[in-house]
């Protein structure tokens, strides 16, 4: 997500925040630079691993950029530090697109190119279906895909090769190569989408296999690429070509989809090289089919239903799913059941009566939901955690069960590290909550995180817009009025308009112009829910009329403000600018007898404090996106390991270096950039 | 036999004019409501029985909002409302909820009408809130109270457009409410006012009663006028200033340190 300083709430702060941009970047880099000399630090064009002919670069996804995966070949030393966010950074284009505070987004883009050189042509596809599919409510699935974690470094996986690695890494190449050559030949995309599919479940292997997320993260990933070439012809083939016909939880996939007399073949003949590939695997562990892989078959069966607008049946199966999975414990399935979960809750949302109805299947939903979070919590499971707490404020909100929202908030913690959309999430709902309580600051710290959190990507759009929708009514409640450049966004130029236009009607204090606003667009405020927020509004517009009133006019009759702002009596007039002095919105006092406002002279807003104020919030904002920037860098898992590879050498200089004291020629300079080097 | 016993007790509730004879017959009431596991609504629960505990409830807060007893009042709501998740809208349940707004607002408690508001707005569709006889008057009521058209409060509680005698026995404490606020207002909107037009400003009865008023509020009243002794802005002098500049220096501290950190 490209930071934008003009979301900032003051446009000055552009310049300031570039200059302590440019300032945090070169202390980066001059971090990168002693952790590894070798590494080049300006991005350059990512050599296309179809041209490269070394199979195994393929599974170079981790390289950030092209040089690295030669280095890494060569086993110089690996970076300590692996940076997500943009390595571009010092490049030209950085000063409107500055790497964002949640860099993990970023890192996505290069490890798309590894892998599969295809894939980001197919994502914005999917983009455009999901937007479909989401009824552009929000979307959830797109958004989802955002999800990104870079795989391990080269430098991890040479120094800790578990046996069964190796073979992950085998029948992934094949994978990759098997995609590379049916592009090539074109061959029938039934057999593409099952090889496609299968790819996944070395990966899924592997991530139980090594004990890391970040495997079954990436599986998952590829579901946006697949999802649209789903048919219950190719689900089945998978199944049958995965499981013996024996197993259960195949026949109840088979069932699920329609199916249940496809035949069961082990490795079919006709997938040429993925065929011989997977039969490798298979043969390797015969018969264990580790319940990731059931999960993750029975993922794609939901995303089945929900595309197909199936949703009896797909909330049946997805409660099955959900059970199921309860069952389980096992850590490698996190953040496959936290998007079973997903799912379950979606299908509820959608089956009828709708949500606002409170005989609404998503209220029944509830119970399962809060004992999933509560294990989920015992579990120190914060994929399912983040995730079901966001389904569950969603849930309560769409019936408008403000109150046990809040309740859900004081009671629960939000994981901390959580995923970056689920965060965003969560603090759009916070957002929202803290407005409907008039708690307009908090509503405003929380919307305005969420909107810069909000993944950029378009097929996060409506989650954006949604966000920003909010939070300019939040912003116009607390009086503030907002940036004219937040509605030339092109993303967001169209759905914002008729909040443009209440903005001007707020702006100029025209009550008259409000109103009219408020009764032609009332449909759409209403399906943005922020129709109760915007009728509070009024007070506002009247303050800002009297404020422009006061600010043109030292004396003006209380008569010709009623007229102005249509306020229906004069003496409406009199009780309402009393009560705007009394609030501090005007320096004025009033003549009761004579009827008439006074305006007081306005001060010298540079003698008060409030400048400094405003620069010192700035220096925090700053502060903080550099503390967080410090804290989404990656530390790679097995960087011990590597030490122990060099330990070795790291033994013999230090002998030498023994020695050397010894003879006592080694003077404190050496020692002591000996030691910053290390 | 409960089942007859509280018909019985609902027929008599509402002949029953005195608090304490309700009150009595309430908790009578509810325990036999208990006994038919009603107290509170669950999918066993047949029609017949939600309709009666629903009344109870309701009966419960009408007659403890004539008796002026806030709490009771709102217990009684808080009892009735998955009543109302099941059955839908029907019963008093307008009226309830109209009152449940007014003491919200005569209580001050801003967030918890807005709150209440929000899940009102979902359950209308299509039909507008504010139309609603019930419903409209405690929202206009706080419309005029946040823009601060007080006279249109007063007005609205001095016709006949109150909804129902339940609603009026908040209008007491509203006048008290808006009273002290225009008196707040008052005192730093004008330099001084003429006891004759502070009378109508305050909506109060009488002269005399304007300076007793006054004189709780410790105005000053003098020449048939009345001054506000505390007025102009209080400013704290030097204590104010050496705050701010302590805040400077630590501040700037505060950003010497984190360079510090960074650099």
């Amino acid at each position: 997500m490209p930071f934008r300083a003009t979301r900032l709430p003051y446009r000055s702060v552009k310049l300031q925040a570039r200059a302590v941009w440019t300032w945090i970047i070169d202390h980066l880099k001059r971090a990168l630079r002693i952790n590894n000399s070798q590494q080049t630090l300006h991005h350059e064009p990512t050599p296309s691993t179809k041209d490269t002919p070394i199979s195994s670069i393929s599974d170079l996804p981790a390289t950030q950029n092209g040089c690295q995966p030669l280095s890494a070949l060569t086993r110089s030393p690996q970076p300590e530090v692996q940076f997500t966010s943009r390595q571009g950074a010092s490049s030209p284009g950085h000063d409107d697109d500055m790497p964002s505070k949640t860099p993990h987004t970023n890192g996505k883009e290069p490890v798309e190119n590894g892998i599969n050189g295809t894939k980001d042509v197919e994502m914005k596809d999917d983009a455009q279906s999901t937007l479909k599919a989401g009824k552009g409510k929000k979307v959830k699935e797109g958004e989802e895909e955002m999800t990104v974690v870079v795989p391990p470094s080269k430098g991890s996986k040479l120094s800790a090769p578990p046996p069964k690695d190796t073979d992950g890494d085998l029948t992934m190449d094949g994978s990759a190569n098997a995609e590379g050559d049916d592009l090539a030949v074109k061959i029938d995309p039934v057999a593409k989408a099952v090889a496609d599919i299968k790819g996944n479940f070395p990966l899924l292997e592997k991530a139980v296999a090594l004990f890391d997320a970040r495997f079954s993260l990436r599986a998952l990933r590829s579901i946006s690429s697949i999802r649209k070439r789903l048919t219950p012809d190719i689900l089945a083939q998978v199944i049958t070509e995965t499981y013996p016909s024996t197993n259960p939880a195949a026949q109840s996939l088979l069932v699920a989809i329609g199916r249940e007399n496809a035949s069961f073949t082990k490795a079919g003949s006709e997938m040429e090289i993925d065929g011989e590939k997977v039969t490798k695997a298979g043969k390797k562990e015969p018969k264990e089919i580790i319940p990731e892989i059931d999960i993750f078959l029975g993922i794609l069966v939901q995303i089945y239903y929900l595309d197909n607008k199936i949703v009896q049946k797909g909330a049946v199966f997805s409660a099955h799913l959900a059970e199921r999975i309860h069952a389980l414990n096992r850590r490698t399935l996190d953040s496959l059941s936290a998007r079973v979960y997903f799912y379950f809750s979606l299908f509820a949302e959608q089956t009828a009566p709708l949500p606002p109805s409170p005989a609404s299947p998503v209220i029944a939903i509830r119970p399962a939901l809060l004992s999933a979070l509560r294990t989920a919590v015992l579990r120190k499971d914060i994929d399912t955690q983040s995730t079901v707490i966001v389904l569950l404020l969603r849930n309560y909100l769409s019936t408008s069960h403000i109150t046990q929202a809040d309740l859900l908030i004081s009671h629960t913690k939000f994981p901390e590290n959580a995923s970056n959309n689920q965060v965003a999430r969560y603090l759009y709902y916070l957002g929202r909550i803290r407005a409907i309580q008039l708690r307009y600051t908090e509503a405003h710290e929380h919307l305005t995180a969420a909107t810069r959190k909000a993944p950029s990507s378009p097929s996060a759009a409506g989650f954006s817009q949604t966000a920003t929708k909010l939070l300019l009514v939040v912003e116009l409640l607390m009086g503030d009025i907002p940036d004219r450049a937040t509605f030339r966004l092109p993303s967001l130029e169209r759905p914002l308009a008729p909040y443009l236009l209440l903005v001007q009607a707020v702006r100029v204090g025209n009550l008259e112009e409000f109103e009219t606003v408020i009764k032609q667009h009332s449909e759409t405020f209403r399906r943005d829910g922020t129709y109760t927020l915007i009728l509070r509004l009024r007070q506002n517009v009247i303050k800002t009329g009297i404020r422009m009133m006061s600010l043109s006019y030292s004396r003006i009759s209380l008569r010709d403000i009623c007229i102005r702002l249509h306020l229906g009596s004069e003496e409406s007039a009199e009780y309402i600018v009393a009560k705007a002095i009394r609030d501090g919105v005007i320096e004025a006092s009033l003549d009761r007898e004579k009827g008439f406002m006074k305006s007081k002279e306005i001060g010298d807003i540079y003698a008060t404090r409030e400048p400094g104020e405003a620069f010192h919030d700035r220096i925090r904002a700053c502060l903080s996106l550099h503390d967080e920037s410090v804290k989404a860098m990656r530390f790679p898992m097995n960087q011990h390991r590597l030490e122990l590879k060099n330990a070795q050498e790291a033994r013999e200089r230090e002998r030498e270096m023994a020695k050397e004291i010894q003879d006592g020629d080694l003077d404190e300079d050496d020692l002591g950039g000996e030691f910053e080097g290390m | 036999m409960a089942d007859r016993e509280l018909t019985e007790i609902l027929r008599k509730l509402k002949s029953s004019k005195s608090y304490t004879e309700s009150n009595a017959l309430l908790s009578k009431a509810k325990i036999n409501l208990l006994k038919l596991k009603a107290l509170t609504p669950t999918p066993t629960t047949s029609q017949a029985h939600l309709i009666a505990a629903r009344e109870v409830f309701e009966t419960g807060a009408l007659v403890s909002i004539r008796a002026k007893d806030p709490a009771a009042f709102t217990k009684y709501v808080h009892q009735v409302r998955p009543f109302y998740d099941v059955l839908g809208d029907g019963g008093e349940r307008k009226k309830i909820t109209g009152l449940y707004l007014l003491l919200l607002l005569t209580q001050g408690d801003y967030a918890g009408f807005h709150t209440e508001l929000e899940g009102l707005q979902l359950l209308s569709e299509g039909e507008s809130v504010e139309e609603d006889r019930f419903l409209g008057y405690p929202i206009k009521l706080e419309r005029w109270l946040m823009e601060g058209a007080y006279d249109r409060v007063w007005r609205a509680m001095a016709s006949r457009e109150v909804p129902s005698e339940e609603y009026s026995v908040f209008s007491e404490i509203l006048t008290t409410q808006i009273r002290s606020e225009i008196a707040s207002c008052s005192e730093t909107a004008y330099p001084s006012l003429p006891i004759s037009s502070t009378k109508n400003l305050l909506f109060l009865e009488s002269e005399g009663a304007v300076i007793s008023f006054a004189q709780a509020r410790g105005w000053i009243i003098k020449d048939g006028r009345i001054y506000f002794p505390n007025q102009g802005p209080m400013d704290g002098g030097e204590g104010e200033e050496e705050r701010s500049s302590l805040a400077t220096i630590e501040n700037t501290l505060g950003y010497a340190r984190e360079l510090e950190t960074i650099v």
